[in-house]
């Protein structure tokens, strides 16, 4: 099983993120770690898990990065049938009623496409106390290891 | 060898350049230098107290230093401890992302009167800042001249509640001053229609939570294009919001004309509306919301004239593009000014006269990252009950507080 991190990010915070991720999954897996705004809609591929981290803008929005993708996906026909995600959102619960709406529109967006989500999703309080490593790694390791039961050994 | 470069300035530019060169080649060697003890420029001291979401991408920035080896020379001020030229012959390149903090003036008859105050130098003082004076006098009825984002900020701060800053960095002086205020109205005032005006509409919501206030919009118009719809669906969210104590009342389609006194004080804002009438509107100080520019600290022009030329020599961030654009345009300003001085360097060998940060040997009281930490840690433990942060203000304690360890500990 290949691990593809992808991040949605303005001010860089899911970048570096996804590079924590990154950095705690490599030794085991083949890990890639990808801004959406360089991720073309046709690239996923069933044989690859993929960890999606995403922060929130303006009213609730998707950051600028993720934004293109979002559009491409919702404009295409593609089918994300056979692909398998997680995903993490980032945010501040200042924008109390928008409170990561940026990673909850990407989920929607991608199992409406017909992609499957593992696991819940989980978010950040750019305001509260936790560092969101600590709470993303763990989320990661999980939801990795949901993905091996779901993608067999054998993959 | 490999290349060294110096960023002059550690704000928001001068670290997200030094992320993204560092990202692409780890062996540079990046010094941020600084005027301040402290880096992160107008995260730490523009960014408003109670967005320390905002705030938290100092976190990003702190790995520059901590994973990515790039070094911190602070309370340098280039120019005066050291020249432009030193750098230059020093480094392989060198770039200036300094800034642009001085207040643009409303240029209007009476706008250097006592009371009339720049929205810089309040926020600065609000943030803290070494160099600040004290808060000002603002008397009961100030009123904020700008449409952008930073009058909101600054509306939202004197309409707060002394509840409503927990969980801020707002020091004890501002706490207090803030509290002692007396202020009953507050008029936010722009030249251009409503639609047109600067501010993010998610700005304008959030001042709908406030408690202690009572908000009006006047003629806020029509609009034709998107933005102007949402900005106009946001301002009508609040009007009418509160029955608080101050009063804020939003005034469009007004341009500044003179500033009226009476016996040296500020006594209101003569204007010309949409209509051609012209009205004066009651205050008691003056805040200049109206943008930044150069404070002829170092010499701009000819600077970014050096870097439109062959020069290794670059501007990034407000000292480059004006005093426009948020911390995420910097960001990506930086990456692609990254690229371009890769692509230079490539070509020419480094120039390896001598060993990193030798410029700054001997001088006293240059800060490093280590005794920014240090100040860091203070600023921590020494937080009030409901404060994130208890901010050191003084450059003297700053400094003091940098070297504590080194002096305790053998
Ligand atoms: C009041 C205010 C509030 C803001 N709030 C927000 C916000 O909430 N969200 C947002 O996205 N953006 C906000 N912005 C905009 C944001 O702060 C800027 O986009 C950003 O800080 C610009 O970065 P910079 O690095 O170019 O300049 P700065 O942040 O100004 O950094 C310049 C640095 O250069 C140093 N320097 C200057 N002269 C010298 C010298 N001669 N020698 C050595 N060092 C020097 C300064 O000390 C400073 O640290 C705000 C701006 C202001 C003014
Ligand atoms: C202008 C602005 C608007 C924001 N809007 C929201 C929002 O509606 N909901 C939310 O949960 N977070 C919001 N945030 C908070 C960001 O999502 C949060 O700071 C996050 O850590 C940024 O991550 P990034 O650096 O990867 O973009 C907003 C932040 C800014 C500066």
């Amino acid at each position: 099983m290949k691990i593809a991190i992808l991040y949605g990010t303005e001010t860089g915070n899911a970048e570096m993120l996804a590079e924590d991720i990154g950095d705690a999954l490599d030794a085991d897996y083949e890990v890639s770690c990808t801004n959406l705004s360089d991720f073309p809609v046709t690239d996923f591929d069933p044989a690859t898990f993929y960890l999606i981290v995403c922060s929130t803008y303006g009213d609730g929005e998707l950051p600028a990065s993720a934004q293109p993708f979002a559009e491409a996906l919702a404009a295409g026909p593609a089918s994300l049938a056979g692909i398998h995600f997680a995903i993490f959102g980032l945010g501040d619960s200042e924008y109390e009623e928008t409170f990561n709406f940026g990673s909850k529109q990407l989920a929607e967006l991608l199992t409406n496409h017909g992609a499957a989500q593992l696991g819940e999703r989980p978010t950040h309080d750019a305001s509260g106390a936790d560092l969101a490593e600590d709470l993303a790694l763990p989320w990661a390791k999980d939801a990795v290891a949901l993905a091996e039961s779901r993608f067999g050994k054998a993959a | 060898m490999t290349h060294q470069i110096a960023i002059v300035g550690a704000g928001p530019s001068g670290c997200y350049l030094a992320q993204a060169l560092l990202k692409a080649r780890p062996e540079l060697d990046v010094d941020l230098i600084d005027a301040l003890p402290v880096p992160y420029g107008l995260v730490r001291y523009g960014v408003a107290a109670d967005h320390q979401g905002t705030k938290a991408v100092a976190r990003q920035f702190a790995r520059i230093f901590e994973r990515q080896g790039a070094r911190f020379f602070g309370n340098v001020h280039v120019g005066r401890d050291v020249t432009l030229d030193e750098l230059r012959s020093a480094y392989d390149a060198v770039v200036f992302a300094a800034g642009l903090a001085g207040d643009r003036r409303l240029g209007i008859a009476n706008d250097d009167v006592d009371g009339v105050f720049g929205a810089g130098a309040i926020t600065r003082a609000l943030n803290g800042h070494p160099d600040a004076g004290p808060l000002p006098d603002l008397g009961v009825r100030p009123l904020i001249v700008g449409n952008g984002n930073v009058a909101i900020d600054i509306v939202r701060l004197l309409g707060k509640r002394a509840d409503e800053l927990s969980g801020s960095d707002l020091g004890v002086e501002q706490t207090r001053w803030l509290a002692e205020s007396g202020i009953t109205a507050i008029t936010v005032l722009g030249r251009s229609t409503a639609s047109q005006a600067k501010f993010d509409p998610v700005m304008v919501k959030e001042l709908g939570k406030l408690t202690g206030v009572a908000i009006a919009i006047d003629k806020a118009g029509t609009a034709d294009d998107e933005r102007g719809k949402k900005l106009l669906d946001a301002l009508a969210a609040i009007d009418g919001h509160g029955t608080g104590v101050r009063a804020i009342r939003f005034v469009f389609s007004h341009v500044p004309v003179s500033v009226e006194t009476d016996a040296g004080r500020v006594t209101g804002l003569r204007c010309r509306t949409a209509e051609g009438d012209d009205t004066v509107i009651a205050c008691t100080s003056i805040i200049t919301a109206i943008g930044f520019e150069d404070t002829g600290d170092l010499p701009r022009a000819d600077i970014l004239a050096q870097a439109d030329s062959d020069a290794p020599v670059y501007a990034a961030g407000w000292f480059r593009r004006g005093p426009r654009g948020t911390i995420p345009d910097n960001r990506a300003d930086a990456q692609v000014l990254a690229a371009d001085i890769l692509a230079d360097l490539d070509g020419t060998p480094a120039k390896g006269v001598r060993p990193v940060g030798a410029i700054f040997e001997g001088r006293p009281d240059v800060i490093d990252y280590q005794g920014w930490l240090r100040i860091e840690q203070r600023e921590l433990a020494g937080a009030d009950a409901d404060r994130c942060r208890g901010k050191i203000c003084d450059r003297a304690a700053m400094i003091e507080a940098a070297r504590h360890q080194e002096e305790t500990s053998p």
